[in-house]
């Protein structure tokens, strides 16, 4: 217990020079000389009392894949103080849909996000890939070898995310399924009713 | 029915399109294409005196949506066999193609917009840089797996750029200073004077940006107008002299 509360204050203490770069569980494992299992703990620890704590305006939080303490989202509004001109930075609708396409679709090209959106979408990927939230993956195997885009680390810090697998289920596929059915299911009793009809008519 | 069209950006035909399907409340299953095509061909003419770049590409949509709609104008075979029939509604309504790319996006717009809010949400919280333990010794460089490429380099230049924005000085005040030909018709004078009425021309462009070149150089001839100072060259190539224009001239 004694050692488990040092561990926490140790990490704890890394995470705090670290600052945003973070560190993962690999190097924490390494930099602590513990094992994974009781770095995770200890985290876990490090969490849950600072969630807990009210006077504590630190938490800790996994984002792209490495542990980083920032700040509680309830002092946001406080903290914008220090700011002389808060102004929150927002993208362009058309550098969030490639952005989006590129989350789920990756790796993608050029190519299948135009068709995709049905625009061009040469300057958003330009925009996205000097913002560093999207990277080349690659070529595809096709014919041109197309550049396959990717998303970045940084893109996960910056959204919040764990890592891709911790991504939103894109919406509408469950809806959009059930309206197929619907519809299939119309158009088969439809179809069922008619050839009950004509059926009737070659009686 | 008539459709006001206010002035929203769109990011593209499909976007357009799928902007007046809510619009309209039309059931994206069952496109009443005739009056479809018509509101997206009325809402282009209001683009094109926007002169869009990508007004080639809601072109090509739009014929995509006459030729649709011509297919399902097409009166359906009666009589044949039924079978043909069943294909023909089930599989080869001409709309499929499109209803599928429509909701394709609609699935990746919204998408985007659930990004939007998980970037909110991260932004409340705040962290800060590395600690710099410089000045306690060497450190030990963090080992990477992987080797390094063009974008950790571009990662590394925005973190650059992003602690240079933080160091600034918060407040910087930027004054622009602009010089008359009155003021430098005065500079040049006195100029004239210290150097005992005659100077050389090259020696008064030596200082100042372009713009100040220029004023220096529309004060020359302004004094020149005036008949106050005098430009000479004596041989060709040799440099000009510029002095005060002598009473008796």
């Amino acid at each position: 217990m004694e050692n488990d509360a040092r561990l926490a204050g140790m990490i704890e203490s890394f995470l705090f020079i670290a600052g945003d770069e973070g560190l993962s569980v690999e190097q924490l494992t390494i930099l602590t000389e513990c094992q994974e299992e009781h770095v995770l703990a200890a985290i876990e620890r490090l969490r849950t009392s600072y969630d807990e704590r009210n006077d504590s305006g630190i938490t800790l939080k996994l984002l792209g894949g490495t542990y980083r303490l920032v700040t509680k989202a309830e002092f946001a509004d406080d903290l914008t103080r220090l700011l002389e001109n808060p102004t929150p930075k927002s993208m362009t609708q058309a550098s969030l849909e490639v952005l989006a396409i590129i989350a789920y679709k990756q790796p993608v090209t050029r190519v299948e996000i135009d068709d995709l959106r049905g625009v061009k979408s040469e300057g958003p990927i330009s925009t996205l890939i000097a913002k560093g939230l999207i990277m080349e993956k690659g070529r595809s195997e096709g014919s041109g070898r197309a550049i396959l885009y990717g998303t970045t680390d940084l893109f996960l810090d910056r959204f919040g995310l764990e890592s891709l697998e911790r991504l939103p289920p894109l919406l509408q596929e469950e809806e959009d399924e059930a309206g197929e059915t619907d519809l299939f299911m119309t158009k088969f009793q439809e179809a069922f009713a008619m050839e009950n009809d004509e059926g009737g008519d070659d009686l | 029915m008539s459709y006001q069209v206010k002035l929203e950006v769109f990011e593209g035909p499909l976007d357009l399109l799928l902007h007046l399907i809510n619009r309209l409340e039309i059931d994206i299953y069952d496109i009443p294409m005739a009056e479809l095509t018509a509101q997206y061909i009325e809402h282009l003419q209001t683009m094109r005196v926007l002169q869009l770049d990508e007004l080639s590409e809601y072109l090509v949509l739009a014929a995509t949506l006459l030729e649709i709609k011509s297919k399902m104008l097409l009166p359906v075979h009666e009589g044949e066999v039924f079978d043909d029939e069943l294909d023909y509604d089930m599989e080869e309504d001409p709309r499929d193609e499109l209803v599928a790319r429509l909701i394709e996006y609609r699935k990746y717009k919204e998408a985007a917009t659930s990004l939007k809010e998980s970037a909110a949400e991260r932004s409340v919280h705040f962290t800060k840089s590395p600690a710099d333990l410089s000045e306690f010794g060497e450190v030990v460089p963090s080992h990477s797996e992987e080797p390094l490429n063009v974008f950790d380099l571009i990662g590394a230049f925005q973190k650059m750029l992003n602690r240079k924005r933080l160091k600034a000085p918060l407040t910087a005040h930027i004054s622009k200073v602009e010089i008359s030909v009155g003021e430098k018709m005065d500079e040049i004078l006195a100029t004239l004077e210290r150097g005992g009425g005659k100077c050389d021309f090259y020696s008064l462009f030596e200082k100042g940006d372009t713009p100040e070149l220029v004023v220096t150089f529309l004060s020359l001839l302004e004094l020149m107008k005036r008949r106050e100072i005098i430009v000479e060259q004596h041989h060709n190539f040799e440099d000009l002299t510029v002095s005060f224009k002598r009473e008796e001239d």
